[in-house]
């Protein structure tokens, strides 16, 4: 028996989070399984006796792309334990921090991620060597939204500005005023974008989704609204327990959510698209319209061009907030002196949809327990009925052209574990 | 929050590298910690048996150094440094493989 040393040197690699199986038994899908591999981060866990201050800090921690979503759901269920109101132009301030991220968020998944995708390329940097003016597009669009990200939060990543009841500095309409010309080049490049992703070749998909997002009377909602779907579903936010329901599966580290009963459904641009559609800004809807776009989108390989449309309403949205700014008196509505026990709940639509949190707070504003719920998880039972349908009608490809269509079929929900652009490691089982 | 699948790949990488001669009993693994990779050697020691089970890695010594050095090229990495393995029958000799 011998002992001999080998030098490896190997550099480790993250291969992303996630891997699918995929079961085929004689000609038939059998079984798929979204398997996200990144541990538990236990957030819900750090929060616990926390103040409740500290939440929209804490949570925005959970993610890179769209921290505004974690701490607008935080401010929200904070908000409404103490009974606070905040309307007006920190409301406003709230909505155009969030086409910030949206403008963002979109930018980095249409142009980064999805795109190269349609083109055949294998990753942004190698569609930049050919086609740079494409990715240029994507990198101002990406800076306009991180502009308002950093002018409003602070920074552009986990931002900093955002309190319970306000913010701890807002601008002045000066300062508003002088993105005001990033905007407007940006909202022209999002309405090229939409005509861009229009004409991209798309695969055949006709998905028969429950679609589930806010819908508030006079906007095309972000911040605030009822829970609703096209299967007739409509609950204030607090109810969001008795129609929903998450738990955990064996093969994959995040909970799966499904409806009461069972069934997947889908959330983000698509089902925000479909349900408050007559609400997006005219531009949105007019480019929208020149492209074709019908009122419901159920190839979700076409979700790019809707994400696009959301863009050119981010930046619409944000131009109009801009125009009518008026620097409030005080950053913030000042919390009660003393902060009572109860429990709030809400929801905000993040890039990938609607972000449910809820909170207990002890007398004095400690947490006491802490429920999120990400779009991701949401998401996640749905995208593998689509990556089921995708793999049956293409069950004659062999197993890396079908990996490279899986992959698309699951980057098409822009799941948040798509920044692993090439995260996926197929496993076909075919007897 | 990636130190799972680093350290999963780690070990494809040391199971692959111990079978590749001959099938071999891991006694020793070398890992390093660049200065940027925002990994510590806690991190990693908690999440290794779980990792290893099962492989033939899962018995083996493990010796971790963290880097300081900001401006190695390999400063945001982790790299598996070597493994030394216990063959039967072989002589010994230490045998270099640059992937």
């Amino acid at each position: 028996m011998t002992e001999r040393t080998i030098a490896v040197d190997y550099l480790a690699r993250v291969e992303g989070e996630g891997s699918l199986r995929v079961r085929v038994s004689e000609g038939r899908v059998d079984d798929v399984q979204l398997q996200i591999f990144e541990p538990p981060r236990f957030f819900e866990a750090f929060l616990r006796g926390r103040m409740y201050t500290e939440a929209p800090d804490i949570t925005a921690r959970i993610c890179g792309i769209c921290p505004v979503a974690y701490q607008m759901s935080s401010v929200h269920a904070m908000e409404q334990i103490l009974g606070l109101r905040v309307g007006g132009q920190l409301r406003a301030l709230r909505r155009l921090l969030y086409c910030g991220e949206w403008i963002e968020s979109h930018a980095l998944h249409v142009y980064l991620l999805h795109v190269p995708d349609f083109l055949g390329y294998p990753d942004a940097v190698q569609l930049a060597k050919d086609d740079p003016a494409t990715v240029r597009r994507g990198l101002a669009l990406k800076k306009a939204g991180n502009a308002l990200m950093s002018l409003l939060g602070g920074r552009e990543i986990h931002p900093i500005n955002v309190r319970v009841g306000g913010f701890y500095r807002v601008p002045g309409r000066e300062e508003l005023e002088q993105i005001r010309p990033t905007l407007e080049s940006a909202l022209d490049i999002a309405e090229e974008t939409v005509h861009f992703a229009a004409g991209l070749p798309f695969p055949e998909a006709d998905e028969d989704y429950e679609f589930v997002a806010l819908q508030h009377p006079d906007e095309y909602a972000m911040n605030e609204g009822e829970i609703v779907s096209n299967r007739g579903l409509r609950i204030p936010v607090a109810r969001y327990d008795e129609e929903f329901e998450k738990a955990p599966v064996g093969y994959t580290h995040a909970l799966q959510s499904v409806r009461k009963g069972g069934t997947p459904y889908l959330l983000g641009a698509m089902a925000r698209y479909s349900l408050n559609g007559r609400q997006l800004t005219p531009r949105a809807r007019e480019v929208a319209a020149a492209v074709g776009l019908e009122p419901v989108i159920r190839n979700p390989f076409r979700s790019i061009v809707v994400r696009a449309v959301e863009m050119v309403f981010a930046c619409e949205e944000a131009l109009r907030i801009i125009d009518q700014y008026e620097a409030p008196t005080e950053p913030y509505v000042a919390a009660p002196a003393e902060i009572p026990a109860g429990i709030g709940a809400a929801a905000t639509e993040a890039p990938r949809g609607l972000l449910f949190h809820r909170y207990r707070l002890a007398p004095g504003g400690q947490i006491e327990s802490a429920e999120i719920v990400a779009p991701t998880a949401q998401n996640q039972k749905r995208i593998e009925e689509d990556v089921r349908h995708v793999v049956e009608r293409s069950l004659a490809l062999d197993d890396t052209a079908l990996t490279g269509l899986c992959e698309r079929a699951i980057r098409n929900h822009d799941p948040c574990i798509s920044c692993a652009t090439h995260f996926l490691r197929l496993e076909m089982e075919r007897t | 929050m990636h130190e799972e699948a680093l350290l999963k790949d780690i070990r494809r990488k040391l199971v692959e590298e111990s079978t590749r001669a001959s099938p071999a009993q891991v006694a020793r693994v070398r890992l390093w910690i660049g200065a940027l990779s925002h990994l510590s050697e806690d991190q990693l020691r908690l999440q290794w048996p779980t990792v290893v089970d099962g492989t033939p890695a899962q018995s083996a010594r493990l010796d971790v150094t963290t880097s300081r050095d900001t401006t190695d090229p390999r400063a945001q990495g982790l790299v598996l440094m070597s493994i030394d393995v216990v063959e039967p029958g072989r002589s010994s000799g230490r045998v270099a493989l640059r992937p």
